[in-house]
């Protein structure tokens, strides 16, 4: 046995306590297991989108150290041959991406494009996987072949030789499955291999390519300097940020922020779990001090404790937390494909960070939430320890001073989340330290909430419930801070999503003002409409207005933003929302070929209006002036945009992606039947109207936090549990209490309705205080985190919704864990329990 | 001759041979065999009865035909008589009959390989590396006007239209060749009938195949860092062909000498799978006018003196003894040193030769179907 320096009569003390109140041991138990789990869980299925996306893009990376990649996204297939025929040339290898779509399935594909020749060195799986299973010859000479993973086979229900029909801009491209890996030569879900020629005309890039990989040591380096024209930068393959293709950052913030908050929420529970262990056992703590055992001893024991019951609640935790792990990277893998990629359920393994991080929670949790009680039951002397109404009467008289503290929190975690500089995690830092400060100031909410209660006009029971709250106020002020701050962070999260919903979907009805969208097929991504659409659309006799778009993507420094290029309509141009400006009339120095940024790329390079803008154009660097900054949703990574003439000039390109209409008359419809009747016949366009655009814009906006709302409702029922075990073990503790109300002559439904009232009350507050400690974290979310990430400031917005249903819940909830005890309570007979002791 | 393209094109003679993973310097290490297993598409060209040769045009890429080679080795000396051995072959092999699909740039039906080696004979050191490219996007090919076959930066370039000067260019970061070759006194010769070579029993397996038996050369060979200026004579050798090695035919041991005398000898053998020569091994015997003695299997008796073995066991028939009683001929043929192995995608032993005996010489020596 472990030597904790304790006595064994007092080890032996402690053992026979937990063994005696084997329910609150239980209930202790659940509470470090269900904090456990659910950071586990969360973290694990985080990680799993994540991982599966990163061992794709390893493999797809493969060997290379550098990769010449172009200022426009393309790389001319001219300098490549230029290198690959110039001697001492270092290995590389021509690669084209592009992202398709399968046909009828939603998610979109990785296709990579490669030429299995230069493949060696770098991704050597990949022409072994097709050697392997078939000749590389007919490989070169089909021009349809197509190998992918097993996994994407399976996801994609194909067998060797099926048809695969592919849409690409507006395309449909038939390709057959040529090879399928099912070992690890191709990675990943989500990635299709085909050869470079057929990667060209899919992605329709018949002179260029995506990037050129190389592996280069000094000399090689030294060798490509002289080589690369200006229109093409060289990248270390590491610093080349993986956002570029990876997870949408916000959808990433919002699983974190999800984790964080569950993480939150374990540790109150254990806290609570431990600390009413301890605060009920004050009386045999008394007991053991007065008997001569001296005070180290007893916080010794206590920690003891703590420990095993902080090991088995974590073991238990840990496997309760990987198998809800499994079901919650289902529901993320199953967004994550629907919105971004494909990524495999398969693909989650308990990582031992994971592991780590839930273990140390647990442990270090459990024995951090023992210390203060520990030490607090430990100076006291024995005599004060022995008398209960000693302990209420203590911490009667800290309770101002803890709130005193919680307000000064509250205001500290303000000023970190919204003054400290710093990125998301100062913000993330700031709102804990709220929560923290608002967990503080719970308790002094049940002497307040006792003196208002017991004035109203209501007599008996009622008197005895409410007189309770306040004489059981160590015990129930811990479980109504855990209460609110689980409910809180469900407020938070809730307010913070149906604030960011409503200020997106204003941006939107703002900025969707013409009447009819016209663009090729589907508004795939990159699909350029038929000059002769661009030409006759704003003929049409129907159209009063018209705005022309170029939408594509250009690399400023490591951030891929977005060029729209673009000739806007006045209708057009009364949508966007200047937040920072120069000249009250952006618009006229617009025209005369300054930028408008939008707010992330502000605040990511620290762009004010006046400033100049540097962009990569084919003939080489241009600067730009920036006229304003708008309020944009669209792209986390920013836009800009740029007058259509002036882009014409610059990079002498004439395709368009979009044109919007305005109607002459008030009839859309119309619009939208000419447009047809003149262009479908000839060409393969998509007419969307502005309410269309809306709608899936919103559908896709609610997808992606639809997971958010999953892990919000689990946070939700962890927190019920935990409310329950902690309701149940205070109710279950004093048996004795009603057994002496019943020989007094209570009836049982009188007593049972002391204790659903007691438990209505206790949720009530709960929920009372949660509401505005939720609204606290919701604005910290929204208008601090959410602009630490992003950029956005968006208007704060309450909506009165979740705010109801978190107080419905508390309530609920502390009534469910009323009903045992009160069911208990009235069924048994109270003298065995008057005899106990 | 030259068949290593017909080598690749038969795969049960070919172990899976792994790509040497020292050899950095080759950009790939993709085995072709797979395809190539079995006899040539019907849809190529066949060589079944002698041509009208059309120079230089047929100096060029023949698609129409499923392989094609243009095989260069030699053996020079620096001015402290340092010597020096060389190989560049450039080998074009057709994927598929017929055009590609226009849709890309990338697509095509030929590819290029190319194999490099330097025999640094003084230190016994054999450098060689190979590189593959499809013919697409200017990455390799052939053009008539001006005369240039290519591999990346490995060129083999004409003047002009025409043959001479011949100007051949290879390297990997550490090693490089940049040689000039003449026209020299000696014409052409046509191998076989008329340049009609046949290799197997049956029609069609067979070649068109034509020698430089003797290119003055000069120019260029770098070793790391040391740069060296040879001079020495050239061998060249061109065919192309749809045939492939018959079933019972396991490979070749192939001679090309250049004797003291200023005559050139060529003797192949083919060998079935017990080891034994076949009558289609052929050869000739050029003399320094151009006339040329064409030889069977008849008039030449070959003998194994010596075997070098690699270092995982495979044995390689490095020291002859090649007679030809009618012409007084007993030379011993020894390679100038004995790890020369070309250990690549395919596996055969190529090198450097010194002749001795009756008469004196310098050559090259390529043993293939050794490897299993």
């Amino acid at each position: 046995m472990i030597d904790l320096g304790l006595p064994r009569l007092l080890l032996r003390a402690g053992l026979t306590y937990q063994l005696r109140h084997r329910w609150q041991a239980l209930l202790a138990l659940i509470g470090i297991a269900m904090g456990v789990a659910v950071v586990l869980a969360v973290d694990l299925a985080n990680h799993a989108a994540k991982a599966s996306f990163a061992l794709s893009s390893a493999q797809l990376r493969g060997a290379a150290t550098h990769r010449v990649i172009g200022n426009t996204g393309e790389v001319p297939q001219a300098l490549y041959v230029q290198l690959a025929t110039a001697p001492g040339h270092p290995p590389m290898a021509p690669v084209i991406v592009t992202r398709v779509r399968v046909e009828d399935r939603p998610g979109r594909l990785r296709l990579i494009g490669l030429d299995l020749f230069a493949e060696g060195t770098f991704r050597s799986g990949l022409p072994n996987v097709i050697r392997g299973q078939r000749s590389l010859g007919e490989w070169l000479s089909r021009a349809d072949a197509v190998a992918l993973s097993s996994a994407a086979a399976t996801a994609l229900k194909v067998d060797l030789e099926d048809r695969l029909s592919l849409r690409h801009r507006g395309k449909s491209h038939d390709l057959q499955v040529f090879a399928i890996d099912s070992d690890t030569g191709i990675g990943g879900r989500d990635l299709l291999v085909v050869d470079i020629a057929t990667a060209q005309v899919i992605a329709g890039m018949p002179d260029s390519l995506s990037y050129i990989d190389l592996v280069l040591d000094d000399d090689a380096l030294a060798w490509l300097r002289g080589r690369l024209p200006a229109s093409v930068r060289l990248v270390d393959v590491d610093t080349q940020t993986e956002g570029v293709v990876g997870l949408s950052a916000a959808f990433e913030l919002n699983l974190t922020a999800m984790s964080l908050l569950a993480l939150l929420v374990g540790v109150f529970l254990i806290f609570n779990a431990m600390s009413f262990s301890i605060v009920q056992r004050r009386n045999l703590f008394g007991r053991l001090r007065a008997m001569g055992v001296r005070s180290q001893e007893i916080s010794r024991l206590i920690l003891a404790e703590a420990v095993v019951l902080g090991i088995i609640g974590t073991v238990i935790g840990s496997v309760l937390g990987v198998w809800l792990g499994e079901g919650l990277t289902r529901i993320v893998a199953a967004t994550v494909s629907e919105l971004y990629y494909e990524v495999s359920a398969e693909a989650m393994q308990v990582g031992w960070l994971s592991l780590a991080k839930a273990v140390t929670l647990g442990l270090a949790g459990t024995i951090a939430a023992s210390w203060l009680p520990a030490r607090q039951a430990a100076r006291t002397p024995p005599l004060t320890t022995l008398s209960r109404a000693a302990l209420e009467r203590s911490t009667r008289r800290q309770l101002p001073r803890l709130a005193g503290g919680g307000v000064l929190l509250v205001m500290l975690g303000l000023a970190v989340a919204f003054v400290l500089p710093g990125g998301v995690v100062t913000g993330f830092a700031g709102l804990f330290i709220l929560l923290l400060g608002a967990a503080l100031i719970t308790p002094l909410g049940l002497p307040l909430l006792h003196w208002l209660l017991i004035r109203l006009p209501l007599g008996g029971v009622w008197r005895m419930a409410t007189r309770d709250l306040d004489r059981h106020l160590s015990r129930l002020g811990t479980a109504a801070a855990a209460l609110m701050v689980a409910l809180s962070a469900s407020v938070g999260v809730a307010v913070m999503v149906e604030s960011m919903r409503t200020s997106v979907s204003d941006w939107l009805q703002d900025l969707l003002t013409a009447d009819l969208y016209v663009a090729a097929d589907a508004f795939e991504d990159g699909a350029t409409l038929p000059d002769a659409v661009v030409r006759e659309a704003p003929l049409l006799a129907q159209v009063s207005a018209y705005s022309v778009y170029r939408d594509r993507r250009l690399q400023i420094g490591d951030r891929r933003v977005r060029l729209v290029a673009t000739r806007l309509a006045e209708p057009s141009r009364r949508g966007f929302d200047f937040v920072a400006r120069t000249d009250p009339d952006p618009w006229t120095a617009f025209d005369a070929g300054e930028v408008l940024i939008s707010e992330p790329l502000a605040h990511r390079l620290r762009l004010r209006p006046g400033d100049p803008l540097v962009l990569p154009t084919p003939r080489g660097d241009a600067q730009f002036t920036i006229a304003a900054v708008f309020r944009d949703f669209a792209s986390e990574h920013g836009r800009v945009f740029l007058n259509l003439a002036h882009y014409r000039r610059q990079w002498s390109d004439m395709q368009v992606n979009t044109i919007a209409l305005f109607s002459s008359t008030d009839d859309a419809d119309a619009l939208q039947k000419a447009a047809s009747a003149r262009f479908s016949a000839d060409y393969e366009l998509s007419f969307t109207a502005a309410r269309e655009i809306y709608r899936e814009s919103m559908a896709v906006f609610d997808r992606t936090f639809r997971i958010t709302e999953v892990l919000r409702l689990l946070s939700v029922a962890v927190a019920f549990v935990g409310i329950l075990s902690a309701l149940m073990a205070v109710q279950l503790e004093r048996r004795k209490e009603f057994a002496v109300l019943r020989a007094l002559g209570m009836t049982r439904s009188q007593v049972s309705l002391l204790i659903m009232i007691e438990s209505a009350v206790l949720g009530l507050l709960a929920a009372l205080l949660a509401v505005p400690a939720g609204l606290a974290m919701a604005w910290v979310l929204t208008d601090a985190i959410q602009f630490r990430a992003f950029g956005w400031t968006m208007p704060f917005l309450i909506n009165a919704t979740p705010l109801g249903w978190t107080l419905l819940l508390g309530v609920a909830a502390a009534l469910l864990a009323g009903l045992y005890p009160a069911w208990q309570a009235s069924r048994h007979d109270p003298a065995p329990q008057l005899r106990e002791d | 001759m030259r068949h290593l393209a017909a080598l690749i094109l038969v795969a049960p003679l070919l172990a899976c041979a792994p790509p040497d993973p020292v050899d950095e310097d080759s950009p790939t290490t993709i085995s072709l065999e797979q395809r190539m297993g079995s006899t040539p598409d019907p849809g190529f060209a066949r060589a079944l009865e002698p041509r009208e040769f059309s120079f230089p045009a047929d100096h060029g890429a023949h698609p129409e035909f499923a392989t094609e080679w243009w095989y260069f080795t030699g053996n020079l000396s620096t001015a402290d008589d340092e010597r020096l051995g060389y190989q560049l072959t450039l080998f074009r092999v057709g994927l598929k009959p017929g055009d590609p699909s226009e849709d890309s740039r990338w697509r095509s039906h030929q590819l290029y390989m190319g194999h490099l080696a330097i025999s640094d004979i003084a230190q016994g050191r054999h450098h060689s590396s190979e590189r593959f490219s499809r013919a697409a996007a200017g990455l390799s090919g052939a053009t008539r006007n001006p005369l240039r076959i290519w591999l990346g930066p490995w060129s083999i370039e004409g003047s002009g239209t025409a043959l001479f000067p011949l100007r051949l260019r290879a390297g990997t970061p550490e090693t490089a060749i940049d040689l000039q070759l003449q026209a020299g006194d000696r014409p052409m010769v046509l191998q076989g009938d008329r340049g009609l070579s046949q290799k197997g029993a049956a029609p069609g397996n067979a070649s068109y195949y034509y020698s430089y038996t003797r290119l003055p050369t000069r120019g260029e060979i770098r070793l790391g860092d040391r740069r060296l200026n040879v001079v020495g004579n050239s061998w060249f050798d061109r065919e192309w062909s749809s045939s492939a090695l018959a079933e019972d035919q396991a490979g070749w041991d192939w001679f090309a000498l250049q004797l003291d005398d200023d005559r050139d000898l060529m003797f192949y053998r083919m060998r079935d799978k017990q080891g034994q020569a076949q009558r289609f091994s052929k050869g000739v015997l050029v003399a320094a006018d151009g006339a040329v003695l064409p030889l069977s299997l008849d008039d030449v008796a070959l003998t194994t003196l010596g075997e070098w073995r690699s270092d995982d066991g495979v044995a390689y028939p490095t020291r002859w003894r090649l007679q030809i009683p009618a012409r007084d001929m007993d030379l011993r043929v020894e390679a100038a040193f004995e790890d020369q192995e070309m250990r690549h995608t395919v596996r055969y032993w190529e090198g450097a030769v010194v002749v001795s005996g009756s008469h004196s010489g310098v050559g090259y020596l390529e043993l293939s179907g050794y490897a299993r």
